[in-house]
């Protein structure tokens, strides 16, 4: 794995070394440009990914380990499988979720959906809990704090506004 | 000098007052501790308050406000790795390792004890030497921040120097993230391919909000045990025994250090609490006792970090009161209130109304006693939270980081960029890499492009002088010093094998 990342980031670090230099105008005798700092920092970023890149190949030849080995950890059905990436999944479609349907059901759906897949085992009791938590978190945060959550868009953001208008505070 | 003192204790102890000052002081602690609530916004919270007091009341409101803000968000940091505000970053590194290991007790006493220390040596600080201090901040020009930034830097090659490379790929795709957006000189813009949001650059909380709390409940997700063991381990009852005074003794050193540091670098305009907690621990790292050690869970850690950004809150009032000059967004809503309320700041305020400043050293030595006692008692509060299950507790954390930044700036690209950061940065720490480094870079990374590029400029593209500056010429000496010592120690260990 660490040697595919390694690999990527080197790609990376050449291509937005060759990318900022051709997007920045050229410096002045005072001035040292847009690219002058980026290019620094990119420099030793390809040298040091390069050495990351050689140490992982040395141990490898030192462990002797072949091609096969070197990507032995990369279990791509299995981590399908497995909770972290579903985990992964959720998170992502709340951070999506979150501008289009706005906090209150995007929280309570992640509160309930996660809690399932940590090992919840009653759902009714989850339902319940997720219904709470998502209105002590509203009423605190948009209510007494008056700290903005996302309204959504369409009917969510009517029904969020409806919600922010039964709020005493 | 002493007579500045003990005119601030004469007007915080006035009954009235000092009910406020109490009052702020829980509301800071509260509002800090809670995610998505940063210190700023804390002041900000409760300016409409301060509006009905008068000047020199409403600032001493406000500093309790802000300094207890800035200890609240140590609460979280170490019980459920949410830094409450950016400067409590470092605290988690062996604050929250320290809780797993069922100590919270112990990180939190030692996390109020340093931040009380760190409030009063900067406030006794602020009394004694202001006028001092101000002139030394004034010393501080581009050239000399920018060394202070790289000061900083130099010490990523110490954080984990077991994996030094990879160490410094993290800290330097930190400083790469501080690049993208607009250039800060001539407005370029860079890394942005396009797209709108990047424009305004890739916000330092919402990536440090991922990097912690998301990446640390998808840890949990995947690590079964770990989570059964949490669930028997923390049934709510947290052992709130403060460390022993023989405890505290031994890192009365690293309290002075980071007293020092964070006052210093409080003063600094531009720099502030977040530069100065990551200072602390990582200059820790380097010369503290325990520095091996460090980021397994030690009290060492906790106290670099608190003593330090507490240390920073006291500092940042000098420029504010002395010169009218913010050291950061918590003072410039103070600064607003007060110039709403008619009162000039800048060198003339000392001279004639030194009552403001004598208010704030009052408040923040007072807040720093009744902060300790108030913090004690919400620690409590929140850590019944550790005995909810986490199939309840993990879910609700991502939420609290969701809202942490999405409040930022109303801005749901924040929500995708935690979400972004949590996900890739597990990978990242599954693979060696350092995210304490990476924030590390974020952090200081404008700091010192911005100040290396205006320094260039001031000296008319003449590089020389601009590590000419006496000051600059330190730092900068200490900085390669620093760098080059790892380099020399595996060198000779190398001859001698």
């Amino acid at each position: 794995m660490d040697i595919l990342f390694s690999g990527a980031l080197l790609i990376f670090s050449v291509y937005c070394f060759i990318l900022v230099g051709t997007t920045s105008p050229a410096p002045t005798p005072t001035e040292l440009g847009a690219a002058f700092w980026p290019r620094i920092i990119l420099f030793f970023l390809i040298v040091l990914t390069i050495v990351n890149l050689y140490n992982i190949l040395k141990n490898a030849k030192q462990e002797k380990k072949d091609a096969k080995a070197l990507f032995a950890d990369l279990n791509l059905k299995a981590f399908v499988r497995s909770k972290l990436f579903v985990g992964m999944i959720l998170v992502a479609a709340m951070a999506l979720l979150y501008s289009k349907i706005g906090f209150i059901p995007v929280s309570f759906l992640f509160l309930f959906s996660y809690g399932l897949l940590i090992g919840a085992k009653q759902k009714g009791k989850l339902v319940l809990f997720s219904l709470v938590i998502t209105a002590i978190i509203y009423v605190l945060f948009q209510g007494a704090l008056k700290i903005m959550l996302a309204r959504g868009i369409g009917p969510f953001r009517s029904f969020a506004l409806f919600t922010e208008s039964l709020l005493m505070f | 000098m002493f007579k500045l003192l003990v005119m601030g204790l004469k007007i915080v102890l006035t009954p009235s007052t000092f009910l406020l000052i109490a009052a702020g002081t829980i509301l800071g602690t509260v509002f800090g501790a809670m995610p998505g609530v940063s210190a700023a916004m804390a002041v900000a919270l409760c300016l409409p308050f301060a509006y009905a007091m008068n000047p020199v009341v409403a600032i001493a409101f406000m500093s309790s406000v802000y300094c207890a803000a800035i200890t609240g968000g140590g609460i979280t940091a170490i019980l459920f790795k949410i830094p409450g505000t950016p400067s409590n970053a470092p605290t988690t590194f062996d604050g929250y390792p320290m809780a797993q290991r069922g100590e919270a007790g112990k990180a939190l006493g030692y996390s109020l004890i340093a931040s009380a220390v760190g409030g009063q040596l900067a406030a006794l600080a602020m009394a004694l030497v202001t006028p001092q201090l101000a002139n030394i901040g004034l010393k501080f020009g581009p050239s000399e921040l920018f060394a202070v930034a790289f000061l900083g830097l130099s010490v990523l090659s110490y954080l984990d120097s077991d994996k030094m490379v990879k160490t410094l790929i993290s800290g330097l795709l930190g400083l790469f993230l501080a690049c993208v957006g607009m250039d800060p000189m001539l407005g370029v813009p860079r890394f942005t391919w396009g797209n709108s949001t990047l424009l305004s650059g890739i916000e330092m909380i919402p990536i440090m909000i991922g990097l912690f709390a998301v990446t640390e409940v998808l840890k949990e997700t995947q690590d079964r045990s770990k989570l059964e063991a949490l669930d028997t381990k923390s049934d709510g009852k947290m052992a709130t025994v403060l460390p022993s005074f023989l405890e505290l003794w031994k890192t009365k050193w690293t309290m002075l250090r980071s007293s020092t540091l964070g006052t210093i670098v409080g003063i600094l305009p531009g720099a502030g609490a977040t530069i100065a907690s990551f200072l602390s621990y990582a200059i820790e790292k380097k010369v503290g006792k325990n520095a091996k050690d460090l980021g397994t869970g030690i009290p060492d850690g906790i106290v670099a970090s608190e003593c330090a950004n507490n240390a920073a809150t006291a500092g940042s009032m000098v420029p504010l009161l002395s010169l009218g000059i913010p050291g950061g967004n918590a003072a410039a809503i103070m600064l607003t209130a007060l110039v709403v309320k008619g009162v000039q700041l800048g060198p003339i305020l000392m001279k004639t109304q030194p009552r403001y400043m004598a208010a704030v050293f009052g408040s923040m030595f007072l807040t720093n006693i009744i902060m300790v006692i108030v913090s004690m008692l919400i620690a409590k509060i929140f850590a019944k939270i550790l005995g909810v299950p986490y199939y309840i507790l993990g879910p609700v954390i991502i939420m609290l980081a969701t809202i942490g930044s999405y409040a930022l700036a109303n801005n749901t690209g924040d929500v995708v960029l935690m979400a972004t950061a949590g996900i890739i940065g597990y990978a990242f720490v599954k693979l060696g890499y350092n995210p304490a480094a990476l924030v590390l870079g974020l952090v200081l990374g404008q700091m010192c492009e911005s100040n290396f590029r205006r320094a260039y400029t001031l000296t008319n593209g003449n590089m020389k002088a601009v590590f000419a500056r006496p000051i600059t010429a330190v730092i900068v000496l200490i900085c390669v010093a620093m760098l080059l010592t790892p380099l020399f120690k595996s060198l000779v260990g190398k001859k001698k094998a």
